[in-house]
């Protein structure tokens, strides 16, 4: 009988501790979160948001470090989550949206097997702005120019807003030398670059570029989407409005990952949290509605085979 | 009219009893923070940001403000002290900073360090006060072209302006330009040189890089030099013997001054920051009268750096405020800090908050002034570390060496970096080749390889683009004076030759 019951008591104690640990997940220390793009851009505001609903809730109580890291284009950062290890693991969190899935499968050897999906939060299309110093009032006056052979500057961040420009030369069938692109490490830098006249058009998405058009200095001339944006970027045309072309759109997914070493826990507990956020009023009003995206949240095991998915279709159309 | 009461108002924000001794703490902790090596001022107010969280709004900006300037002054200490700049701006202030407490002065050192790095921060805050959007347009005027321009004119002058031998000078340039294309294209993000190493692809950290190079390296001839090559006079470290006294005083305002102003705007200009301004005050004091020659200790040479440094981090809150854009790594922290309090930094801050816009500049003056005078009480202290012999100095040195390059990298990589660059500077000093030259190409290279690329996309390739601009053609003219300046010299020497001969008989 007391060898059936200690038998009974070690099982018991077991179980407990292999349920709490699954359930009762607790992140100790800080939280490293790192952002592969400059401060004031799209990812950045995105992730910023996030940690203030988290922390005005009091949803999670340990201090979050977000951090800029945008060597090498960001795949410094990309790297040094992948490979980050140990306890420390459960505790680092990077920005992803399918921008940096891109660049970081075409240039490195880094795959998202590599990082631990945790959740998808929204879906981010962009605009063409122009600034005071640009030539050009509307795009069909951009159009107009290339036809006479003039070359028109594009500057933007990477990734993703270079997939939608390369979309929108394909469409137009321009030649890169007549619209180049120039890339900056966010589009907090590029939208200087477009004060400063330095380049003849913006490719922002909203929740950057919102605070200039509100201040009057920038404005949308064209709207990569198939249909108008509304509030202050009503403005703008889509490309069918224009001329005989297709509307352009390659919608951006934002999502947030870990790295491989991320315990299923932390995971499950990560995706309980932002899943919270995702239902937020805050997160209605203050990020979607505010900055005109669509909310497509994902827990951890949708998100990693949207990505996964999302990964192989794009390996796919390369070898195209 | 309207920005002086504006002003008046921010400081009157200020000035309560809490925010004062908030200002005070983030004075205190900056200092700590900053005179660790390794640190820097970036990541200390990363550090410490999630401490201001538990503050109201205009308290907690106030703190960091307090934060950021002080952590430069406390930047000064181990980089005069210990010969271990702590970050980038700190490089140039070993120079003359490291040789003066070497001298027997290490207080004086240290205060003119200071009071430097106050005078410029004021003038900074002065200009960026009365001129705030005139200084964020200025910074607007610097596209691709302006910027590749202005650093082929600060890569070509840095080898000659630092060290004797031009081509000595050269040779350690080119170096670091060779180093710094190490890691990923700054681009397109293509790994280059990296041998297959992870590691490598993410480039040679800095800090690392500099504490092996400038610090390790000391160690290192230090052990070889097996003698207490610096007896430091002990009756000399008292209070009395750190002051700064008339003359030198007199010495150190007009670079301090000068470099200010210019520090100023060069802190606006984008991605180029402290560094830059810091060396391009060093180098521009180069050009002036100096009663001991740079490099040998002079109160100039410090002067002219820490003014312009600071003054850079004051220039780097134009765009900040005006536009919203961080100027600088530690102006994108404090934008954050900004953010997480539900303000929206951009265009609209001055008209949607004054208060608080103005209330952190007004903080910014007081925290220069609250830094200057908790660093003045505590140097008295902090110079008897050099009263400590060589054979216990050398331990102390390579322990803080080993902690600040893991600090920042937290791995062994960044030990591994600090230690190779160590023996690599030391190889260099044997060589009489002068390390700061490759330090400074280092920082500067990847600004110009960015910005030579994106002007040539721009122009479809065309050389034209560099011409274009008043601005990049005036810098192009100025660098290509100073590299036939030898020339010309040596001809007006020739003209004049005969009779300067005459006139010396």
């Amino acid at each position: 009988m007391k060898k059936i019951l200690a038998i009974l008591l070690v099982i018991t104690m077991m179980t407990t501790a292999a349920v709490c640990a699954l359930a009762d997940f607790e992140p100790s220390g800080n939280i490293e979160w790192y952002i592969t793009s400059s401060p004031g851009g799209g990812s950045d505001i995105y992730t910023r948001k996030i940690i203030e609903i988290i922390q005005a809730n009091g949803w999670v109580t340990n201090t979050f470090l977000p951090t800029n890291l945008t060597d090498g284009g960001g795949e410094v950062g990309r790297n040094k989550v992948a490979y980050t290890q140990g306890k420390n693991a459960d505790t680092t969190i990077l920005t992803f949206n399918s921008g940096d899935l891109m660049p970081m499968v075409v240039n490195t050897d880094n795959r998202i097997e590599n990082f631990t999906p945790i959740a998808m939060m929204a879906m981010d299309k962009q605009l063409l702005f122009k600034g005071e110093h640009t030539p050009y009032n509307s795009f069909a006056e951009v159009l107009e120019a290339i036809k006479e052979g003039k070359s028109v500057t594009i500057g933007g961040s990477k990734g993703d807003d270079v997939a939608t420009y390369q979309a929108l030369a394909a469409e137009l069938g321009v030649e890169e030398t007549q619209l180049p692109y120039i890339t900056y490490d966010g589009t907090g830098e590029a939208i200087t670059m477009l004060l400063g006249g330095h380049i003849d058009l913006l490719i922002s998405k909203p929740a950057a570029a919102s605070e200039y058009v509100e201040a009057g200095s920038i404005q949308p001339v064209l709207a990569l989407s198939t249909e108008r944006y509304g509030g202050n970027l009503a403005d703008a045309p889509t490309l069918s409005e224009v001329g005989d072309y297709k509307d352009v759109e390659v919608p951006v997914w934002r999502g947030i990952v870990g790295p491989a070493g991320m315990s299923e826990e932390a995971a499950i507990f990560w995706s309980g949290i932002f899943k919270q956020v995702s239902e937020s009023e805050q997160w209605k009003t203050e990020y979607l509605d505010k900055y005109k995206l669509i909310n497509n949240f994902m827990d951890y095991q949708t998100v990693k085979e949207y990505m996964t998915k999302y990964q192989e279709d794009y390996l796919a159309s390369l070898d195209e | 009219m309207d920005n002086l009461q504006n002003l008046l108002m921010g400081f009157a924000t200020v000035f309560t009893l809490e925010r004062l001794a908030v200002c005070g703490l983030g004075a205190i902790l900056g200092l700590i923070v900053g005179a660790m090596p390794g640190i820097g001022s970036l990541a200390g107010c990363a550090l410490l940001l999630p401490l201001t969280y538990k503050f109201e709004p205009t308290a907690a900006i106030i703190m960091l403000g307090a934060l950021y300037y002080s952590n430069m002054y406390g930047g000064a200490f181990s980089a005069i002290l210990l010969n271990v700049p702590g970050d980038s701006p700190a490089v140039m202030t070993t120079l003359d900073g490291y040789p003066m407490a070497k001298k027997g002065q290490p207080g004086q050192a240290l205060l003119t360090a200071n009071v430097s790095s106050c005078i410029g921060g004021i003038l900074g805050m002065i200009i960026l006060t009365f001129m705030g959007p005139m200084l964020a347009n200025f910074g607007l005027k610097f596209g691709p072209a302006e910027m590749t321009t202005l650093m082929i004119m600060a890569m070509t002058s840095i080898g000659w302006l630092l060290g004797d031998d031009p081509l000595r000078g050269t040779i350690s340039t080119l170096i670091g330009f060779v180093l710094a294309s190490i890691g990923m294209d700054t681009l397109t993000g293509a790994p280059r040189y990296n041998f297959g190493s992870l590691h490598l692809m993410g480039g040679i950290p800095f800090v690392p890089f500099v504490i092996g190079a400038v610090g390790f390296s000391q160690v290192i001839s230090l052990m070889m030099e097996r003698y207490n090559g610096v007896e430091m006079p002990k009756d000399k470290l008292t209070i009395r013997g750190s002051l700064l006294n008339r003359s030198q005083i007199k010495r150190l305002l007009p670079p301090a001054i000068r470099s200010g102003i210019a520090g100023t705007f060069i802190g606006v200009l984008p991605g180029s920051g402290a560094t830059a301004a810091s060396f391009l005050g060093y180098a521009m004091q180069k050009g002036f009268k100096n009663k001991e020659p740079l490099g040998s200790g002079a109160v100039e040479g410090i002067a002219a750096c820490e003014a312009a440094n600071n003054a850079a981090a004051a220039g780097s809150f134009a765009p900040l405020l005006a536009l919203g854009i961080p100027g600088s790594g530690t102006g994108a922290v404090l934008l954050g800090g900004l953010m997480m309090w539900g303000l929206n930094p951009g265009p609209l801050l001055f008209t949607n908050n004054p208060e608080f816009a103005w209330g952190l500049i007004a903080s910014l003056f007081i925290a220069n002034i609250v830094a200057l005078l908790i660093a003045m009480s505590i140097i008295p202290n902090l110079v008897k570390i050099l009263a400590v012999p060589v054979k216990y100095m050398i331990p102390i040195i390579t322990t803080i060496c080993f902690v600040g390059a893991y600090a920042t990298s937290q791995s062994m990589y960044g030990v591994i970096v600090m230690v190779l660059s160590g023996i690599a500077g030391f190889f260099f000093k044997k060589a009489d080749l002068p390390v700061a030259p490759m330090l400074l190409t280092f920082v500067l290279s990847p600004i110009f390889e960015q910005n030579m690329r994106r002007a040539f996309i721009s122009s479809g390739g065309s050389l034209d683009i560099f011409v274009g601009s008043p601005l990049s053609t005036a810098f192009l003219v100025i660098t290509l004076l100073l590299v036939c300046s030898p020339a010309i010299k040596a001809a007006v020497k020739k003209i004049r030759g005969p009779k300067a001969a005459q006139t010396k008989e």
